[in-house]
């Protein structure tokens, strides 16, 4: 039974069309993959049918109905809701009263609220104790609730914008044993999602959008992995993205240039000791939690390591105990955010000033004043050279695709010529084209001799990209492995026993 | 480049007060009136300048009031008891710049929110100074000092403050604009954890914010005393305060951090001080000023608000 129906929906921003004339159906009891690179326009079509956009042209017929929601409770009041990347929860509130938010009695019991949230989230088999605090839940948890309260709220049409990003595999699993379990109610759910191979696993049928357009759609069985990253991109790319590793093909280690000897810091760090050289890429994998981004935010001088049993850092045998990152700039060490939106770039800037803003604060440069012209300059060189695509030269980097705010934050690092360059997910929530670059420009700087860690949680990528891999668990780097010896399975042994 | 924006729309309200008082009022126009106007936001400009710097680096400096009128005092106190005047003039910026820093540290390395910081320096300042060394609310400049002087000085008409207020607005602007210390005020302000990432020393940067401000403040405070003759610290418990952060505000300097600049305070300014003089020539009581001021600075805000609404997607994403 189609339970939802999008008739030539479009959606411009400013002029700019984000989606144009899409058709969407969906049936009840399916679980319907949207693909797409970033900026495809998928976030936007869903928000369309949750509430939270409105069309400029186009109708959307819900069971039949045509229906134009106001606003996103206008479309949850009608069965559709969306759970966002981010969560929409209330961090300080209990599960229990999140999951009735908007829906409180006027004289609200606390009781009765959690009593029946308990049975609730039993008759979904949830195991998540509704006493407890949000914000004391991990990404796993938040997301059950969050589904809770929707299904609560008796949706019939559940959006997951990027739901496994954030989870760890064994969530991952459960994540998906609950949307059988959905599906099996007869919830018709749209999951939208970077990840080719979950899609492939999981949805009955899937629809492709490019540039804002529909280009492909059919049941699953129509699909491989090559033929969606075709329909993303345009043309085939599997090829780029994963080529066999062959001995001749990995760098030899240049220089040691860093050691860590039993580095601690806290519960996150513990005792762990490794080495990067240069002219290499040094491939971290970690799961979330793992202790990686906080190793080398240490290395990067970002946070300090304890001060008693803290360990040693070296660079180049001489001992360093960086108080600030400006100390390790001086030294030659950039770290690029894994969060380039909260640490990465200045949203209220543009390409260019962001770029200068690495330059101004490089030890290479020693004078006062700043030059308009110097940062044109620089601006065109880095520009052109990473292919950061703006609609405009004043356009805000905030305004700019994941692909190339990427590309930006990578360049504000590289305009202060470090010898060390730690790049935290370079590619997380990057579109498959940028993703390529991306890939080329790190190859190109261990070419160039720089030593390069790369810290991912994407498998391909650290197999295809690293001379080295390292695997970091609970705070500790684990196990070294060579990428001609290594699968995504030993990776993921010894990342998660 | 069309569109309009907080600081435009201030602008265009700023010319309309303009144009209307310039018709409608017979004595606005008159070159006394005009320079009344600029002298009037004189001190008020040099303050917002102060804040502005603060406001941009994603701080607020509370203690500005209660610096610019004790430390003046405390200066005109020394003088009054017999020290020599470079020695008051030399402990006394000790002093400001003892408060600037001490902000600072408590903003920068305590990590204690500004708001409160800067509210509970300037009570101290202010507290310490009128309990422990003044006796009278107000302290007179003693008779033959410079600042008489400078009181009484026009060149080309033109009191001195209007030129103190041009200079300053001047430096600011080459700080903010050409320094590579002014630009870091920026990236501070518009995210603190990149700067810092980036290797530019925010804690550092903030430090010398906060003494910017109180060295400000201290020259407003000079400037005040040079005109009135004398300093009165119940300033400190006037509406002053909620000015220069309106002159700031007002003028396009967004309480977030990393927007706005010298212009912004000039055109905040400039509409304070022609709604102020306006209002004083049609004789409109004090406390209606404030009510149509708070007015003025709620509309300009929502209006802004309204013409430039967050974009549905950025807020949400930033990807399409």
């Amino acid at each position: 039974m189609t339970l939802v129906r999008m008739e030539k929906v479009s959606k411009a921003y400013r002029g700019v069309p984000a989606v144009r004339e899409v058709d969407f159906d969906l049936k009840a009891g399916e679980i319907h993959a949207l693909l797409g690179e970033n900026g495809a326009g998928k976030s936007t079509l869903t928000k369309m049918l949750a509430g939270a956009v409105e069309p400029s042209s186009g109708r959307i017929l819900l069971a039949g109905q045509e229906v134009r929601f106001a606003s996103p409770s206008a479309a949850l009041e009608a069965g559709v809701a969306m759970v966002y990347q981010e969560t929409s929860l209330i961090p300080s509130l209990t599960v229990a009263q999140n999951i009735y938010l908007g829906s409180e009695k006027f004289l609200n019991r606390l009781r009765g609220t959690f009593i029946s949230a308990q049975q609730f989230l039993q008759s979904l088999n949830f195991a998540v104790d509704p006493m407890a605090l949000v914000e004391t839940l991990g990404a796993a948890k938040r997301q059950m609730v969050e589904i809770a309260r929707a299904v609560h709220h008796n949706a019939r049409v559940l959006i997951f914008d990027e739901p496994t990003a954030t989870l760890t595999p064994e969530e991952k699993r459960h994540f998906f044993a609950l949307l059988r379990r959905l599906q099996a109610r007869g919830v018709a759910i749209v999951f939208i999602s970077h990840a080719l191979e979950e899609a492939l696993m999981i949805a009955d049928r899937i629809t492709i959008l490019r540039d804002g357009e529909q280009v492909a759609h059919g049941p699953r069985s129509d699909f491989d992995r090559d033929r969606i990253i075709a329909a993303m991109v345009g043309r085939s790319l599997s090829g780029e993205l994963y080529r066999k590793r062959t001995a001749e093909s990995l760098r030899k280690p240049g220089r040691k240039i860093l050691s860590v000897q039993d580095v601690s810091q806290g519960r996150m760090v513990r005792n762990t000791s490794f080495s990067v050289f240069e002219g290499q890429i040094t491939g971290v994998f970690g799961l979330i939690g793992s202790g990686r981004t906080e190793t080398f935010k240490i290395v990067a001088g970002i946070t300090k390591r304890d001060f008693n049993r803290g360990g040693v850092v070296q660079l180049d045998d001489r001992p360093v105990r960086y108080l600030t990152p400006a100390e390790a700039v001086r030294d030659g060490i950039v770290y690029v955010t894994e969060d380039r939106k909260s640490e990465g770039f200045f949203e209220t800037m543009g390409v260019a000033e962001n770029l200068y803003c690495g330059q101004l604060a490089a030890p290479h440069h020693r004078r006062i004043f700043v030059s308009l012209a110097e940062m044109k300059a620089l601006a065109a060189e880095w520009t052109k050279r990473l292919n950061v695509r703006a609609i405009n030269d004043n356009a805000r980097v905030v305004e700019l695709s994941g692909g190339n705010q990427q590309k930006v934050v990578i360049g504000k690092g590289l305009v202060q010529r470090p010898r060390l360059v730690i790049l935290d997910e370079p590619t997380r929530g990057v579109d498959v084209a940028a993703i390529a670059e991306i890939h080329k420009l790190i190859n190109d700087l261990a070419d160039a001799g720089l030593a390069v860690v790369m810290i991912s949680s994407y498998l391909p990528e650290v197999l295809n990209l690293s001379d080295r891999i390292l695997v970091c668990r609970q705070g500790r780097i684990v196990e070294e492995l060579s990428p001609l010896e290594a699968t995504e399975e030993k990776i993921m042994y010894a990342a998660v026993h | 480049m069309g569109a309009l924006n907080q600081e435009r729309i201030v602008l265009l309200i700023a010319v309309a007060i303009f144009v209307v008082a310039a018709l409608a009022l017979p004595d606005f126009l008159t070159p006394g009136n005009l320079i009344a106007i600029v002298r009037s936001i004189s001190v008020l400009g040099i303050l917002a300048l102060g804040m502005g710097v603060v406001v941009i680096g994603r701080g607020i400096d509370l203690s500005m009031v209660a610096v610019m009128a004790m430390s003046v005092a405390w200066y005109l106190h020394l003088l009054n008891d017999g020290m020599a005047d470079a020695a008051a003039l030399g402990l006394t910026l000790a002093g400001v710049v003892a408060v600037g820093l001490a902000n600072g540290f408590l903003v920068a390395y305590a990590e204690v929110p500004a708001i409160f910081v800067t509210l509970a320096s300037g009570s101290f300042v202010f507290g310490f100074v009128r309990s422990q060394v003044i006796s009278q609310d107000a302290v007179p400049v003693p008779l033959g000092h410079w600042m008489m002087d400078l009181g009484a000085l026009r060149p080309g008409g033109i009191p001195a403050d209007v030129y103190v207020f041009a200079l300053m607005a001047l430096a600011v602007w080459l700080f903010l604009r050409f320094t590579k210390w002014g630009r870091y005020v920026y990236f501070a302000g518009d995210n603190p954890v990149a700067a810092r990432n980036a290797g530019i020393p925010v804690r550092p940067m903030l430090l010398l914010r906060y003494v910017l401000s109180a060295l400000a403040a201290f020259a407003a405070g000079l400037l005040t005393a040079a005109s009135l003759q004398s300093i009165n610290s119940r300033v400190v418990n006037s509406t002053l305060l909620y000015d220069i952060v309106m002159v700031a505000v007002i003028g396009g300097i967004g309480l977030s951090g990393g927007k706005g600049g010298v212009r912004n305070v000039l055109i905040g300014a400039a509409l304070i001080g022609l709604m102020l003089n306006a209002m004083t020539i049609l004789q409109i009581p004090q406390l209606f000023q404030n009510l149509i001021k708070s007015g003025v600075l709620l509309a300009a805000i929502v209006v802004d608000g309204l013409l430039n609404p967050r974009d549905e997607q950025t807020a949400q994403q930033g990807d399409i």
